[in-house]
């Protein structure tokens, strides 16, 4: 029987500073790994052990694959002292990703918060593949400050793609700031609430307007309460779940919660189905 | 089902064919603590152990030991093949119990997927054990106080789920063939077999309602009026600090369980590069649930063992159509402080009602 948990070797091809402390990594698996945006791969840095990650590089690129990585734990701490050349494993990919047929001819709003910028890049560029496809794409970003800010060089180049516009946001007032300065929800105050406005008039269609949210939970506890009053419907917010991914095939328990296992539900879940639970976030 | 009669003396020889050509273990009681000790597993080499045990309650050890070591290595890289090396040869375990068969229900479900839920992944370590495992369970003959499988849906005997069954009676056993290959077992040794009488089976029902009598008496103070398979627990943080007080998070509970299917893998240096291990793994552990930029979805003990207790009444059911607490009362056993599983589901069931 086929081994679930041996990682594909994998070489480091690029490595990327976009932060002082968050990285993109770009990998040459030995044998191909397709995914879906959204979907995640445990990544092995030998000897040390996995950690999940979402790629966030193009999912209709099949020969290699990008990670972006803030250095927090112990696997991501050990993969900073890696160097161009050498090998790290890859498995997967695992869990479920956006489901882009059910996106076509919808307003997409994408948040994201700090590196939770890195596996919306992925959806980016798979949206970016059938732009037609999109009524309009709304990228709304927060960083803690300009410094924080990952994919400098790209946000500019993804503003002038067609339909799409980018908003950004930094935490506290900075020197080197002249834009909006608030955490990531002021982002969200050109959508008016649903309940003060006639229904006409929003800027969006709150029937079918789609939310795409990533970031850390304190992020996705707060997106998911403005989202649902400012008329977004529960099951079309799709927030990225964040919890222990270990074994990535509904086994080892530690991404459990309640009945679901995140790795295989998630980590792409929507709002209607966190709904049940006190403190999803 | 078919049914025949083995005599104790022929049980042993028939074992004893078994052992030829498989490894078998066999429950056996240990000259230890005035034989006091709850009997475990032993595996039988050249001959039979005289001190094979197979009255009373469940062995030690649940039967998911079996099927899914404490450690095991489960990949070498960078380089490996694509196929698993499982070391599974044939195994034959006598011994378990109605909690303990039960209990692999739910290895399969998470692990056997081809075969029990079609969305998972097969688990090559675990499948091809169970595959080359024979069980044949033993009926109880009496219950340890801290039994309680007829109050979360179990009897002390298995339905189904084995391959053959034991039925110990004062002679011998009613031995029943569950599977094709449980028959195959007893191909070729007809000169230990006889037929059953009205007598044996008799006497096997008499010793089945003892039993069960006497767990429904043990746990007549812990009943709650919700069915088993229908309770929601407490959600106040009150009633779970109250059955946590004593709890240490050492997760002896989970080891012992014979449905805790958690795991944690773990890499590290071997020859020719690096190995990975899967280690049983306790959910009570402080880290079991904390992420990457260390946030922590139950920092709690007293959220980890909610979360534990919800696992077997509430998700697996949810989930997996499985109420995953058999009744075994190995938790009870293995418990340093003493908790009382029953009680504890007592409490949180009771606080719910009054909620």
């Amino acid at each position: 029987m086929k081994n679930l948990y041996r990682p594909i070797e994998s070489v480091i091809e690029e490595i990327k500073p976009e932060t002082p402390n968050i990285t993109t990594y770009r990998f040459r698996p030995k044998e191909p790994i397709s995914f879906a945006a959204g979907q995640f791969v445990e990544l092995t840095v030998p000897g040390v052990g996995e950690a999940p990650f979402t790629p966030s590089s193009n999912p209709n690129v099949k020969d290699m694959m990008e990670i972006t990585i803030m250095s927090v734990g112990t696997v991501t701490e050990a993969l900073t002292k890696l160097k161009v050349g050498d090998t790290v494993g890859i498995r997967g990919p695992y869990g479920n990703g956006y489901d882009l047929s059910d996106f076509e001819g919808k307003e997409i709003l994408i948040m994201g918060g700090g590196v939770g910028l890195a596996p919306l890049r992925s959806l980016i560029l798979a949206l970016f593949d059938n732009i037609e496809k999109y009524k309009k794409i709304s990228i709304r970003y927060g960083a803690k400050t300009p410094e924080d800010i990952v994919y400098k060089d790209l946000l500019p180049e993804w503003a002038n793609m067609r339909n799409t516009e980018v908003l950004q946001t930094i935490d506290q007032p900075h020197p080197d700031w002249k834009g909006t300065v608030g955490v990531v929800t002021v982002l969200l105050d050109d959508l008016p609430l649903v309940t003060t406005v006639d229904v006409e008039k929003l800027p969006f269609d709150p029937d079918t307007a789609v939310a795409c949210v990533c970031g850390p939970p304190i992020m996705l506890k707060f997106v998911n309460i403005a989202l649902l009053d400012k008329g977004f419907k529960p099951e079309n917010i799709y927030h990225s779940m964040e919890r222990n991914m270990s074994c990535g095939l509904g086994k080892c328990g530690h991404c459990m919660m309640g009945e679901y296992y995140i790795c295989k539900e998630g980590p792409v879940m929507t709002a209607a189905q966190v709904a049940k639970f006190e403190d999803p976030f | 089902m078919k049914e025949v009669f083995i005599g104790s003396e022929n049980l042993l020889k028939l074992i004893g064919r078994w052992a030829k050509d498989h490894r078998v273990y066999v429950p056996v009681t240990f000259d230890i603590m005035n034989n006091e000790a709850t009997p475990d597993y032993d595996l039988v080499k050249d001959t039979v152990p005289d001190t094979i045990q197979l009255q009373g309650a469940a062995p030690a050890h649940s039967a998911k030991t079996f099927v899914f070591y404490p450690r095991e290595v489960v990949a070498n890289y960078p380089s490996s093949d694509a196929e698993a090396n499982v070391v599974a040869p044939p195994t034959i375990v006598v011994g378990p119990r109605g909690c303990d068969v039960r209990g692999l229900g739910k290895f399969d479900k998470v692990y056997w997927s081809t075969k029990h839920f079609t969305e998972e992944h097969d688990d090559p370590f675990v499948v091809e054990k169970r595959e080359n495992t024979y069980i044949v369970s033993v009926e109880c003959t009496a219950a340890k106080e801290t039994c309680f499988c007829t109050a979360v849906g179990g009897k002390p005997y298995a339905d189904d789920g084995f391959d053959l069954n034991l039925a110990p009676l004062g002679t011998g056993c009613i031995v029943t063939v569950g599977s094709e290959r449980g028959g195959k077992l007893l191909a070729g040794s007809d000169d230990l077999l006889r037929e059953v009488t009205s007598e044996h089976k008799s006497e096997r029902e008499k010793n089945r309602a003892s039993v069960t009598e006497a767990v429904d008496r043990q746990n007549a103070q812990f009943a709650v009026e919700t069915p088993y398979d229908k309770r929601d627990l407490a959600s106040s943080e009150d009633a779970w600090a109250y059955v946590t007080q004593n709890c240490v998070g050492c997760g002896a509970c989970n080891r012992a369980c014979p449905t805790c299917t958690c795991f944690l893998l773990v890499d590290q240096r071997a020859t020719g590069g690096y190995e990975r291990s899967r280690n049983w793994d306790t959910c009570l552990s402080t880290g079991y649930a904390r992420t990457g930029g260390g946030g922590n979805s139950r920092p709690a003990l007293a959220q980890r063992l909610e979360n534990r207790l919800r696992c077997k009444f509430e998700y697996s059911r949810d989930r997996y159509g499985l109420v995953t607490c058999t009744g075994c009362g190995r938790c009870i056993d293995a418990c340093m402080g003493r908790i009382d599983m029953r009680e504890a589901i007592k409490h949180v069931v009771t606080e719910k009602a009054k909620a």
